[in-house]
């Protein structure tokens, strides 16, 4: 096969020392600032984008796509294994993971999302391998027109999807479709709200715009609302023999496979990302769980670990589907990944699988090692994972600040970035207090260019004729899926919110209990759970998501 | 949601009533504020030149009337929903303590210590800059002991000036006027 050759070529590219080491680099940082709170993959591939200035394209997307897998399982350690309300992307496993955890059997939690994460995403990587070309040979036959209909579908999608209300994320995507205006216009020639201001005619660089709204606004958004004190984090056992039982396996495997199979197709079509896609797995591992082990759920089943995990890695996968075949991101971090391919001039699309063959595949094997790499590092290495929970919250904002004023000002090395980059943190400050939802604003920023280029071309063959945008057969079936696709997540999206505010706080005790239960009722050889503790736990604080205290003040 | 948890003190009732009826305040002002943008894109959208051209293309307005208008739409739409009661929830997150009120003068700390670097890059150059900017930053978060701040800081202006300056070969000027005298 044709596929496969290019993979082994790109093997033989991601295997070289040097790229194995950029792909350790990148499984290593990912995993680190997924673990670390308050820095998501966004913004650590938004903090990354200078490396694009001096390394060659194949070791910086070798780097990225380590960030973007390690980002994922990092994420799954912190909301097992600490002790507030974590957000809302691994919000499912940190409802199963997280009492697992306090009851004990934290092992198994991390255990079980690291190997489903490494099934998943090698099983969704698989298909992402499959499916490109094909998706690529059949996009080349796409006009400006059905391209712009797609570019529609991003924005309405993450617009309308990502965040609480979809009229605030529409504002969040208009905002973001505004900055894309600002500069001169590439056609005419006429400046676009520059007001006057020379470095304003390049318009506002795309580095700014995600380290500005992610790296700035997050640290000034934490800083005005720090956690004091110390956050208890649960500790889990030494010895790994007790990891997962033969029961965890069994239990597990097939959440693994299910998982897998709800996250890449949800990944691929523009329908929210993960989010959607561990909830939809969460309430499938739920209604197929054996009646035994459904009332463990909301207090434990590693069943509701495993599925989400895996859900979750998969469609990370499935979202570099539409970026690399079409150029269309349909998450933050898809966006600012595209805006890293434009650095060098290389524009994803249909043409990539051509032009730059090499890289795609050497990119695409270096999925497949990272994930690999990620699951032989990621459980040894929990203690150290650990440890960084531990760092003083006042030196890693202030780092954090450090690598966005690197950021700012390493994109055109003028101290007038700073100050846009101000602008914009600010922006995302109040943007994150008031529960407008930051995602769109960057997809918008950076796909917005795009989709007028677009549109102006589809113009210019329809001849001014705006009934061009709905000729083609692809265009009319892909605006009929838009709708669809909105109506079925929004009505997803009510669902999980009424489901998330139905749910009780359970106690440690009662879940020991249950636990206790259900193993006595099966046979396997060794009960060894008299070395974890929970006692260190302080036991009245729930994981709820609503913070309790007689003073809470504005989130009504 | 509800908000003052049942059986709180009477003070911590009120204090809550009062904080949430500021963020209502803020949220109005701010997507008033969007109002006011999507009516100025609108309006300095016809201030755009527009050559004239064939008018088989789209000139530079049209794009810019359409996002203007969605901005518009959409911002008035939050506000009704406001006014209606339905605001938003502010973000949650690991570190973030939604249960007390907002620390402003840290906040506005953090924000003038990165802004320093506007100043302090020319003058002083990238390691002294980030030096003041993390102690800056990490002082006002509540670090403790104020030399460990200012030493982290100085070596991470170093170190990323060797990694990002010397190494990856970005210009990051490593003394500013001021400084010039140190030579390196």
């Amino acid at each position: 096969m044709d596929t496969w050759t290019l993979l082994l070529e790109g093997f033989a590219t991601a295997l070289q020392p040097i790229y194995l080491l950029y792909a350790l680099l990148g499984v290593l940082l990912g995993t680190a600032v997924g673990v670390l709170p308050g820095i998501g993959p966004a913004m650590t591939v938004a903090l990354l984008l200078p490396i694009t200035y001096s390394l060659e394209p194949t070791a910086a997307f070798i780097v990225f796509a380590g960030i973007y897998y390690g980002g994922m399982y990092g994420g799954s350690t912190t909301s097992i294994l600490l002790n507030t309300p974590g957000e809302s992307a691994s919000i499912v496993t940190a409802l199963e993971g997280n009492k697992m955890a306090r009851a004990g059997r934290g092992a198994a939690a991390l255990a079980t999302a690291a190997i489903g994460s490494f099934v998943a995403g090698t099983i969704a990587t698989v298909l992402l391998t499959l499916l490109a070309p094909t998706v690529a040979r059949f996009a080349v036959s796409l006009g400006p027109a059905d391209y712009f209909a797609l570019m529609v579908i991003a924005f309405l999608t993450v617009g309308a999807l990502l965040g609480d209300s979809a009229w605030r994320g529409m504002v969040s995507l208009a905002v973001g479709l505004f900055i894309g205006l600002i500069g001169v216009d590439t056609l005419t020639g006429q400046s676009r709200f520059t007001f006057g201001v020379p470095q304003l005619g390049d318009g506002i660089d795309v580095v700014l715009v995600a380290v500005g709204l992610f790296a700035l606004g997050e640290a000034l958004y934490v800083g005005s609302r720090l956690r004091h004190g110390t956050i208890p984090i649960i500790p889990i056992t030494r010895g790994w023999r007790t990891w997962m039982r033969r029961s965890d396996w069994a239990r597990s495997w097939k959440s693994w496979l299910r998982g897998a199979a709800i996250g890449f197709p949800i990944g691929s079509i523009p329908a929210g990302g993960a989010d959607v896609a561990t909830f939809l797995s969460y309430a499938t591992e739920r209604s197929v769980a054996k009646p035994e082990y459904r009332k463990q759920f909301g207090k434990g089943a590693i069943e509701g670990v495993a599925g989400p995990e895996a859900a979750n890695n998969a469609a990370a996968a499935g979202v570099l589907v539409p970026l690399l075949t079409l150029g269309i991101p349909t998450t933050a971090t898809a966006a600012i990944m595209l805006s890293a391919f434009q650095t060098y001039g290389i524009q994803p699309g249909p043409r990539l699988f051509e032009t730059q063959s090499a890289l795609v595949w050497a990119l695409i094997a270096s999925l497949f090692i990272g994930n690999t790499l990620l699951l032989v590092l990621n459980l040894p290495l929990v203690g150290m994972w650990v440890k960084l929970l531990q760092i003083p919250r006042p030196y890693l904002y202030a780092g954090i600040l450090v690598f966005a004023g690197l950021g700012a000002y390493a994109a055109n090395f003028t101290v007038f970035d700073i100050g846009v980059l101000l602008v914009l943190g600010v922006l995302g400050f109040f943007m994150r207090r008031l529960g407008f939802p930051i995602a769109p604003l960057v997809v918008g920023a950076i796909l917005g260019p795009m989709a007028e280029e677009q549109l102006r071309k589809a113009m210019q063959i329809g001849q001014g004729d705006p009934s061009y945008l709905v000729q083609s057969p692809f265009a009319i079936v892909a605006y009929v899926a838009m709708a669809l696709i909105i109506a079925l997540a929004l009505w997803l999206k009510r669902r999980r919110a009424r489901f998330e505010a139905s749910l009780p706080p359970a106690d440690t005790v009662a879940i020991a209990t249950l636990d206790e239960e259900i193993e006595s009722q099966q046979p396997h050889p060794e009960l060894d759970r008299g070395r974890l503790s929970t006692q260190a736990l302080p036991r009245q604080r729930s994981t709820s998501n609503h913070p309790e205290g007689p003073d809470v003040g504005g989130d009504g | 949601m509800s908000t003052a948890s049942a059986g709180a003190p009477e003070q911590g009732a009120s204090a809550a009533a009062r904080a949430e009826r500021s963020a209502r305040i803020e949220a109005m002002i701010f997507v008033g504020l969007l109002v006011v943008l999507a009516v100025g894109v609108l309006i300095s959208t016809t201030t755009i030149r527009e050559p004239p051209g064939s008018t088989n293309t789209l000139g530079a307005r049209v794009v810019p009337y359409a996002v203007g208008v969605l901005l518009l739409v959409s911002s008035l739409a939050v506000l009704v929903g406001q006014l209606r009661g339905r605001f938003g929830h502010p973000e949650a997150g690991e570190d973030i303590d939604l249960a007390h009120g907002t620390a402003w003068i840290p906040t506005g700390i953090l924000a003038l210590s990165f802004v320093s670097l506007m100043v302090t890059i020319p003058f002083l150059g990238w390691p002294l800059g980030v030096t003041i900017l993390f102690a800056g930053a990490s002082l006002a978060l509540g670090a403790k002991r104020w030399w460990v701040a200012v030493l982290i800081g100085l070596a991470m202006g170093v170190v990323t000036q060797l990694v990002f300056g010397t190494l990856l070969g970005l210009s990051l000027p490593p003394t500013g006027t001021l400084t010039s005298w140190i030579g390196i």
